[in-house]
C-alpha cells in the first residue's frame, strides 16, 4: 500500500448560503491511497458536507463560502466542477433511488461511460467487471425499478465503478436498506477494499468502523478524533456524547472495566459468569384480553404480482409493544396497511375490537388506527408546524377550541412545544418524523402502527423517537412498529411477529423470537451481539443492561 | 415501471429512427382521415403489431383512457358537431345533430385511440435512451433530446409517490369523494405539495448524479450499442412512406373526407 495522500485539506471551511454557521471548521486531513476510512457522528456534524467537498458537489449544487485547499491525486479542487472529477471521485448518496435513471442495468452503467467517449469494446469490458465485482452478473437487461433496495444500491455503485475512479466517497449507503441490503453491500465494499481503492465511508452503524484502517469522528464540522478504530471505538462515553452508538462489547467491557478491548463474542464469554442465574429475565406473559385488532386468514396480492400475504392470522392485545421484523417484501408493509384498511385483504377478516373492519368507514379505523408512514416528507404540506397536526382534527370535524388544545398537547408529547409557528420543511428529519407522529398522536388512537421511524435518523435521534413511544406506551396506546434495527426491537419492544415470504412464521414474546437466532439469521435479521453474547452463558438477554444485572459484574480472567 | 416491452421481436430490432417514423406515419395518417372507415386498417395494423411486440399488455392496463377517449369524443363531436347543411337527424332545444356528425364524431374518436395506441406501441417498442437517440438524430441537441425524454422516465415515479401520498393523507382523514368540485380540488393541495417538494429534492439530487457521470463532459460521446440500419429498416421505411402517400392522395381527392 502506497501512502501517498489521494486526498488533502487543509484549513477547509464551508458555510453554507443561507446558513448562519459553518458547516466545516479549520479541516485539516489526509487520506492515503489505498486507505479505508469511516467517518462517524450525528447528523449535522459536518460529514456529508465534507464528502461533497470532495467531488465539488460542494459549491457547485450547494453554494456558499469554502475556504481553505482541498488536493485530490495531487490536484487543486479550485475552480473544479463535477464533471471535471468523474472517474476520479465517485460519490455514492444514500438516494438510491435517484442515482438510477436508465431503463436496464445495462444502460444504466454504460452512461456515465459513454458521456466519457469510452471506446466500445472497453466499455463492454469494464461493464462486465463493474457488475460481476457488485454481484449483479446476469442483471443486464433488468429494469432497474423493479430491482430491490440492495440491489439498486450496488447498481449506483457498479455505474461509478465503470468510470474507474481512484477515490470511493459513500455517503450512508446503507440507511434506506434492509440487513441484506446492508450486507449485500458491506460485501461489495470489501471487495472493493481488496482491490487497493482509496475508500471513505459514511456510516451510522458502528459495526462498520471495525475492519476500517482508520476511524474519523466528527462534531460540530470539525474532526474531533483521528485513529485506529480498536482505540477509538473504546471510549464508549465520547461515542455516546458524539452521537454515535458505542458496539454492545465495548459497552459491556467499559462497564466491566477490562483492560484491553474485546471484540470477540467467545472471548468476551469466557470472561464472563452468571452470579445470578434466578435474575434470567423470564419470557414476558402475553397479555390476557380482547384483542384490539385481529386477523383471521387474511391473504392479499396485488394487481401485478406475487402474493404478499398468505393465510395471515394474529391478534394484537391492547397495550402491546409489537415489533413487526421481516425482510423487504415479506410482507410487513402490506400487513400493517390491512391492519388500518389501506388495503383490503382479498381473503380473510381483519377485525376492529371484534368488528369486520370491512364494514367500517376508513374514517372511523383511522381515527383508531394510526399509521405513520416511513417518510415523513409524504404527508407534510403545510405551511406551518401547528397547521401540520391540525390537519387531521380538521378533517375528523374535531371544535375549533379542542383542535388547538390537541395540537399543543400532541407536540408537547414529540418534544415540539411552542413550534406551532415554524416552517415544517425547516426542520430536521428528526423532527418531521415526530411531527409525523405527532398529527396522529393529536386523533388520540388506541393504536398507532409506524413503518420504520428509526430509519435515516442517526442514534440520539432513534433514541429519541424510540423513547417518544417507550413513553405512549407506559401511557396505555398499542404499538406497532415495523424495524429492521435489531437494537431498537431488543430495547423496546415486548412482543415479536417475523414474517417470512408473506406468511407470520413467529408470534409470541420478544426473548423467546431472540432466543432463536437461526430463524432470525434465515430472515436474514441479525440479533444484537450483547444477545448472541447472552446465549453463550445459557440466557437470552436482550441489552447490554439486562445482562449486567444477570453477570453482576462479575468477570472471569478480566484482571479487574 | 415503463412501458417498454423487453423482448427481441422485428419491430424491437428496427433503427430508432424507423420506429419514430412509423409513429409518425400513423399520427398524419389517422389526422387526414375524416371517415371512421379510414381509420380501420390504421387500428388494424395497429392490433397486429401490438399483438405481435406483447405489448397487448400495455394497452389493456390503460383500457380505462382508451374508452374514456372513445366514448366522451364521440359524444361531443356528435353533440356540438353543429349544422353542415346536412339534413338534422334530431334536434334538441339549441342542439341539432346533423346525420353527419355522428360519423364525423366515430372517426374522431377512432382517430384519438389511434394517437392513443401508436404512442403506446412507439413506447412499448422503444427504450428511453433510443427514443433520446432518435431525436438527437432529428438533429436535436443531446441534452435537449435527454431532457425530453427524462420526462417519460420520471412520469412513473411521481405517479407511485403520488398513490403513497395520497394514502399518507387518507390516513389523517382526507376524503376526496366529498364535496362540490372546487372543494375536491382543494383538497390535493395535501397531495401536490409532498409530491412536488419530492420531485424538487429527486431533480437535485439528478442533477448531482449526472454531473458525477460526466454528464457535462465536452468529449465527444460513444454508445454502447450502435444502431446501424438493416434492409428491413429499408422495406419497412418505404412501407410507412407509401402508406402514408396513399392517405394524403387521398385525403387531397377529398376521398377521406364526410363532405
Amino acid at each position: 500500500m502506497t501512502r501517498d495522500p489521494a486526498i488533502s485539506l487543509r484549513g477547509v471551511s464551508f458555510t453554507y448560503r443561507s446558513a448562519a454557521e459553518p458547516a466545516l471548521r479549520d479541516v485539516s486531513l489526509d487520506l492515503h491511497r489505498g486507505e479505508f476510512v469511516v467517518l462517524m457522528g450525528a447528523t449535522g456534524a459536518g460529514k456529508s458536507t465534507l464528502a461533497k467537498c470532495l467531488n465539488c458537489s460542494i459549491p457547485q449544487f450547494q453554494p456558499g463560502r469554502l475556504d481553505g485547499a482541498i488536493t485530490v491525486l495531487g490536484r487543486s479542487l479550485a475552480g473544479a466542477t463535477v464533471s471535471d472529477l468523474a472517474g476520479v471521485v465517485g460519490l455514492v448518496s444514500q438516494d438510491f433511488e435517484a442515482q438510477l435513471f436508465a431503463t436496464n442495468v445495462r444502460q444504466e452503467v454504460a452512461f456515465g461511460m459513454e458521456q466519457r467517449g469510452v471506446p466500445r469494446e472497453a466499455m463492454q469490458r469494464r461493464l462486465a467487471e463493474a457488475l460481476t465485482l457488485v454481484g449483479l452478473g446476469g442483471f443486464e437487461s433488468r429494469d432497474p425499478g423493479a430491482l430491490s433496495g440492495g440491489e439498486k444500491q450496488r447498481l449506483a455503485i457498479a455505474a461509478l465503478l465503470a468510470l474507474q475512479p481512484e477515490i470511493l466517497v459513500f455517503d450512508e449507503p446503507t440507511t434506506d436498506l434492509d440487513p441484506l441490503g446492508k450486507a449485500q453491500i458491506f460485501e461489495v465494499l470489501a471487495a472493493l477494499r481488496a482491490r487497493d481503492g482509496t475508500i471513505l465511508l459514511i456510516e451510522h452503524e458502528t459495526d462498520a468502523a471495525v475492519h476500517a484502517d482508520r476511524l474519523l469522528l466528527m462534531e460540530g464540522g470539525r474532526i474531533v478524533a483521528d485513529g485506529a478504530p480498536a482505540r477509538e471505538l473504546r471510549d464508549v462515553a465520547r461515542l455516546e456524547r458524539l452521537g454515535v452508538r458505542p458496539l454492545d462489547l465495548d459497552r459491556i467491557g467499559a462497564a466491566l472495566h477490562w483492560p484491553e478491548r474485546v471484540d470477540d463474542i467467545d472471548a468476551a464469554a469466557a470472561r464472563l459468569v452468571v452470579r445470578d442465574p434466578s435474575a434470567s429475565p423470564a419470557a414476558a406473559d402475553p397479555p390476557a384480553a380482547a384483542p384490539v385488532l385481529a386477523l383471521e386468514h387474511v391473504e392479499f396480492s396485488y394487481p401485478i404480482g406475487q402474493r404478499a400475504l398468505a393465510d395471515v392470522s394474529l391478534a394484537i392485545q391492547p397495550g402491546e409493544f409489537v415489533a413487526l421484523i421481516g425482510q423487504n417484501g415479506s410482507g410487513k408493509t402490506t400487513l400493517a396497511k390491512c391492519l388500518n384498511g389501506l388495503l383490503r385483504p382479498q381473503r380473510g377478516v381483519v377485525r376492529l375490537r371484534g368488528a369486520d373492519l370491512g364494514d367500517l368507514p376508513l374514517n372511523r379505523v383511522a381515527a383508531e388506527v394510526g399509521y405513520v408512514f416511513q417518510n415523513p416528507d409524504h404527508q407534510i404540506f403545510a405551511a406551518s408546524v401547528g397547521d401540520e397536526v391540525a390537519f387531521a382534527l380538521r378533517n375528523f370535524g374535531i371544535a375549533p377550541s379542542e383542535v388547538s388544545e390537541r395540537t399543543r398537547a400532541a407536540l408537547a408529547a414529540v418534544g415540539l412545544a411552542g413550534s406551532e409557528s415554524l416552517d415544517p420543511f425547516l426542520l430536521g428529519k428528526g423532527q418531521r418524523q415526530r411531527l409525523a407522529v405527532a398529527s396522529f398522536l393529536a386523533l388520540e388512537p388506541a393504536v398507532l402502527i409506524l413503518d420504520e421511524p428509526t430509519t435515516g435518523l442517526d442514534y440520539p435521534e432513534q433514541r429519541r423517537m424510540m423513547d417518544l413511544l417507550a413513553q405512549l406506551h407506559a401511557r396505555g396506546m398499542t404499538l406497532v412498529v415495523i424495524t429492521h434495527t435489531p437494537w431498537v426491537v431488543a430495547q423496546y419492544a415486548r412482543h415479536g411477529m417475523l414474517m417470512r415470504g408473506g406468511r407470520l412464521v413467529f408470534d409470541g414474546p420478544l426473548r423467546d423470537l431472540f432466543a432463536d437466532e437461526a430463524l432470525l439469521e434465515s430472515c436474514h435479521f441479525r440479533v444484537p451481539d450483547v444477545t448472541r453474547l447472552s446465549h453463550r452463558l445459557g440466557l437470552t438477554a436482550l441489552t447490554v443492561d439486562e445482562l449486567l444485572t444477570v453477570v453482576g459484574g462479575a468477570a472471569r480472567g478480566a484482571g479487574a | 415501471m415503463y412501458l417498454y416491452v423487453d423482448s427481441d421481436t422485428w419491430v424491437h430490432r428496427l433503427h430508432p429512427l424507423v420506429r419514430l417514423l412509423g409513429m409518425a406515419a400513423v399520427f398524419v395518417s389517422a389526422f387526414v382521415a375524416e371517415r371512421p372507415l379510414g381509420q380501420l386498417p390504421i387500428l388494424a395494423l395497429l392490433a397486429v403489431l401490438l399483438r405481435w411486440t406483447g405489448a397487448l399488455g400495455n394497452i389493456y392496463r390503460l383500457r380505462h383512457l382508451f374508452v374514456l377517449i372513445f366514448v366522451m369524443t364521440t359524444l361531443i363531436w356528435t353533440l356540438f358537431y353543429g349544422p353542415d347543411g346536412a339534413p338534422p337527424l334530431l334536434a334538441w332545444g339549441p342542439i341539432t345533430v346533423s346525420r353527419t356528425a355522428p360519423w364525423f364524431a366515430l372517426g374522431m374518436g377512432l382517430k384519438l385511440d389511434a394517437f392513443l395506441a401508436s404512442g403506446i406501441l412507439f413506447l412499448s417498442v422503444t427504450r428511453i435512451e433510443e427514443f433520446a437517440y432518435a431525436l438527437t438524430r432529428l438533429g436535436l441537441p443531446y441534452k435537449v433530446g435527454f431532457a425530453m425524454t427524462m420526462a417519460f422516465r420520471l412520469v412513473p415515479v411521481f405517479v407511485d409517490a403520488a398513490l403513497n401520498v395520497v394514502q399518507a393523507q387518507r390516513c389523517r382523514g382526507l376524503d376526496f369523494e366529498r364535496g362540490n368540485l372546487w372543494v375536491r380540488a382543494l383538497r390535493y393541495v395535501p397531495v401536490m405539495v409532498p409530491v412536488f417538494m419530492g420531485a424538487l429534492r429527486r431533480a437535485d439530487q439528478m442533477a448531482m448524479t449526472l454531473d458525477a457521470r460526466g454528464f457535462q463532459t465536452r468529449a465527444p460521446r460513444t454508445v454502447l450499442e450502435p444502431y446501424t440500419t438493416s434492409p428491413v429498416d429499408a422495406l419497412v421505411t418505404l412501407a410507412l412512406l407509401g402508406g402514408v402517400t396513399v392517405y394524403l392522395w387521398l385525403w387531397m381527392h377529398a376521398s377521406l373526407a364526410l363532405r
